[in-house]
């Protein structure tokens, strides 16, 4: 059926479709070029990464390195839960985190039905969106994007960018290298719905809380004025 | 999903009787608009972007046929089974291969109006399989007998209470208050996260199809999607042909206009890109993906003057904006879509005989074309709906010999002036006591329902006429 059906399906396309060649169609969609540029919150490209996933209701911190990004984990774990443990994915960069520092114990792999916290290390974060930007593998489980109920998700300050289309370039270059994932997860908040009389309620099946630490070098009170500038929203 | 379109007005009419249900609505008349003019207010690039997608679609809708070739191609090269299926009869029917190949039972199904358009639900149902619809909005209507009434929160017509009632109805929970509306939030999470763990089937519609890499795009705030994607150990995803894009980038450009247009929010919490089953690194997901793309129609659109409603973005934003809408709720539209863009689909996905009142919906206002991110020229399209039903018969006869008659005198001039000034002065006669008159002769249904003001004046050119006269007077003293 399906055979018959896409050739049926396709002959009437060809007819409803503008007559070119491959190359002709090539060089129009050139032509279209790109989106125009978004509008950034402020000049500074890190400092619009935190105000805008602050404004889509994550919540950010800052380490200078990865021993500090251990200690910021910790005092998120012991705010929340009071524990010591969480899951992480198989991500080398997570692997050799300085855990004892900060008397962490995690679990490497994938978490489990009531496991409430994940950690995970993002490929990139986008300014633009206030997204952070990881792809499905060994080192990033799915279900640990999903199934935790506060998920904290690590970036470098280099792997910030502007825009979406400054992301894809990067994206296509890690698939040269690795394939192509099965998925690429842009995340810009905790899970929520506003399905009942249009109130926003976070929570809805996926993390209730999504903390985003960014580690690494950030421009003078980047923190800082992100958090003033929601504050005054 | 069956169709009661031919039964607009009286749809209309019921729910207009509903006096709690037309508050809501007023509710979310005012408020809509207001968090979507906020968002594009805040977005500088708005109209460039606008622009800038027109000119994608317009090229994706161009060469089809090639983009949608190369998407298969890249689909099968990332091991998923692409399916293709002309009518909805056959998308249900192979879905349900699928479902049954794999001895499933239970499906886990994330929102896509492609699978309401076809009755997906309803098929694999009836097949003894267990569907459930794991969008919060989706749950609500599914657990409560009912249809979508918006592409976007398919529950906005149900009040707290109403859910609060439901959720207590049918979960079996014990003694509990749900007070707050993220009590029942948490109560559906707690009922729905059992679901996805133990479903076999995971069914998602797609938002765009990649064709440069055979990506399939979904878009959600709630994370349903993505767990229905990510679960269950087989994915189908039920989509259109007309949903494909020609760069990754254009997705993510469209996303700037469909999100902000759609609830106001500069992006959704959950942009997933899938592209096939899971590969040998992968921990989870599932281990066979089937793509299945629907047709219904859409080829014939695409060689119509009608085409431009395939660049449709289903952002909800003309819904929101309709009075019509605002007036009358999803449910009176009778069918899957709803809404300006609902009038202009729904006839050309069903048969115009069906739903003949859906283009007489509307007050041309405008208001839908003005905020559509994919710039649709829908009054426009409506217009042309409703001379199709002039041409081909389906306007009742009394409407016919009316237009012909007014088409017949507005080219006579004169005789138009002469008889609109004598029918002016007899309104103008008739209803001098009272400043307006109750009933309108040949308008009885127009005047059923409100009072016509008697002319004041005299018509439009008369009074023009007379300020010319005064005007060379004046001139020649």
């Amino acid at each position: 059926m399906s055979t018959e059906a896409r050739s049926a399906i396709f002959a009437r396309l060809q007819t409803a479709s503008a007559e070119a060649t491959a190359n002709d169609i090539l060089r129009e969609s050139w032509a279209l070029g790109h989106a125009p540029y978004p509008p950034l919150p402020c000049e500074n490209t890190e400092q619009a990464f935190l105000t805008n996933v602050l404004s889509n209701r994550g919540t950010v911190d800052h380490a200078q390195d990865r021993s500090a990004a251990v200690k910021a984990i910790g005092r998120y774990l012991y705010t929340h839960y009071r524990t010591q443990r969480f899951v992480a994915g198989n991500d080398p960069r997570l692997a050799a985190m300085p855990w004892r520092d900060a008397g962490l114990l995690p679990r490497f792999g994938t978490v489990e039905v009531g496991e409430p916290l994940t950690v995970g290390f993002a490929r990139l974060g986008v300014a633009e969106l206030g997204a952070t930007v990881s792809w499905t593998g060994k080192g990033n489980p799915s279900a640990n994007n999903l199934l935790a109920e506060h998920h904290i998700t690590l970036v470098d300050s280099a792997d910030i960018v502007a825009t979406s289309e400054d992301a894809w370039p990067r994206i296509q270059a890690d698939m040269e290298r690795i394939g192509r994932p099965r998925g690429i997860n842009f995340v810009a908040g905790p899970s929520s719905t506003a399905d009942i009389e249009g109130q926003l309620v976070c929570g809805a099946h996926g993390p209730r809380a999504w903390h985003v630490i960014v580690i690494g070098k950030l421009p003078k009170d980047a923190l800082a004025n992100a958090l003033a500038t929601t504050a005054d929203k | 999903m069956e169709q009661k379109s031919d039964t607009f007005l009286a749809n209309a009419a019921t729910a207009m009787n509903d006096t709690a249900a037309a508050q809501r609505r007023d509710i979310m008349a005012a408020f809509t608009p207001i968090i979507r003019q906020q968002s594009i207010d805040g977005f500088s690039s708005y109209e460039p972007t606008r622009k800038h997608l027109k000119r994608v679609r317009q090229h994706t809708l161009n060469h089809l046929a090639h983009y949608l070739a190369e998407f298969e191609t890249q689909a099968l090269a990332n091991g998923n089974h692409v399916h293709f299926a002309r009518t909805p009869q056959e998308l249900n029917s192979t879905v349900l291969d699928i479902c049954q190949q794999h001895s499933a039972r239970r499906i886990a199904k994330g929102k896509s109006m492609v699978t309401e358009e076809t009755g997906l639900t309803a098929e694999l149902e009836k097949a003894g399989l267990q569907v459930i619809e794991t969008d919060l909005g989706e749950y609500i209507v599914q657990q409560a007998g009912e249809t979508p009434s918006h592409i976007v929160g398919p529950a906005l017509h149900k009040s707290a209470d109403d859910v609060r009632q439901l959720f207590l109805d049918i979960h079996p929970l014990g003694e509990r208050e749900l007070e707050h509306t993220s009590d029942m939030v948490a109560e559906a999470r707690e009922v729905l996260r059992t679901h996805f763990l133990q479903a076999e089937v995971g069914i998602i519609g797609a938002n765009a199809l990649i064709a440069e890499n055979g990506y399939a795009m979904l878009v959600t705030n709630e994370g349903n999607g993505d767990l229905c994607a990510n679960l269950p150990p087989v994915l189908v995803i039920c989509t259109t042909i007309d949903r494909v894009l020609p760069r990754a980038e254009d997705a993510t450009a469209m996303l700037r206009l469909l999100v902000r247009s759609a609830t106001g929010q500069p992006q959704t919490c959950y942009t997933s890109f899938y592209s096939g089953p899971r590969r040998a690194q992968d921990q989870d997901g599932p281990v066979e993906v089937h793509i299945v793309l629907l047709d219904n129609e859409r080829s014939d659109i695409l060689d119509s003057e009608y085409r431009g409603i395939l660049e449709c973005l289903r952002c909800g934003a003309c819904l929101n904006h309709c009075p019509i809408y605002q007036s009358v709720g999803g449910h009176a539209y009778g069918w899957v879509y709803q809404g300006p863009m609902g009038s202009v689909l729904t006839p050309l996905l069903t048969s115009l005989e069906q739903s003949a009142a859906l283009p007489n919906a509307c007050t041309a206002c405008g208001r839908c074309e003005e905020v559509c991110p994919a710039d649709i020229p829908l009054p426009a399209m409506l217009r042309d709906l409703r001379a199709r039903e002039y041409t081909e018969k389906l306007t009742p006869a009394r409407w016919r010999f009316g237009i012909a008659a007014h088409a017949w005198l507005a080219q006579r001039p004169r005789l138009y002036h002469s008889l609109s000034g004598i029918a002016v002065k007899l309104l103008r006669l008739l209803g001098r006591r009272k400043g307006y008159l109750r009933h309108l002769p040949f308008a009885g249904g127009w005047s059923s329902q409100r009072d016509f003001p008697a002319p004041q004046a005299a018509t439009f050119m008369q009074q023009l006429h007379d300020k010319q006269r005064r005007e060379r007077q004046r001139h020649e003293h």
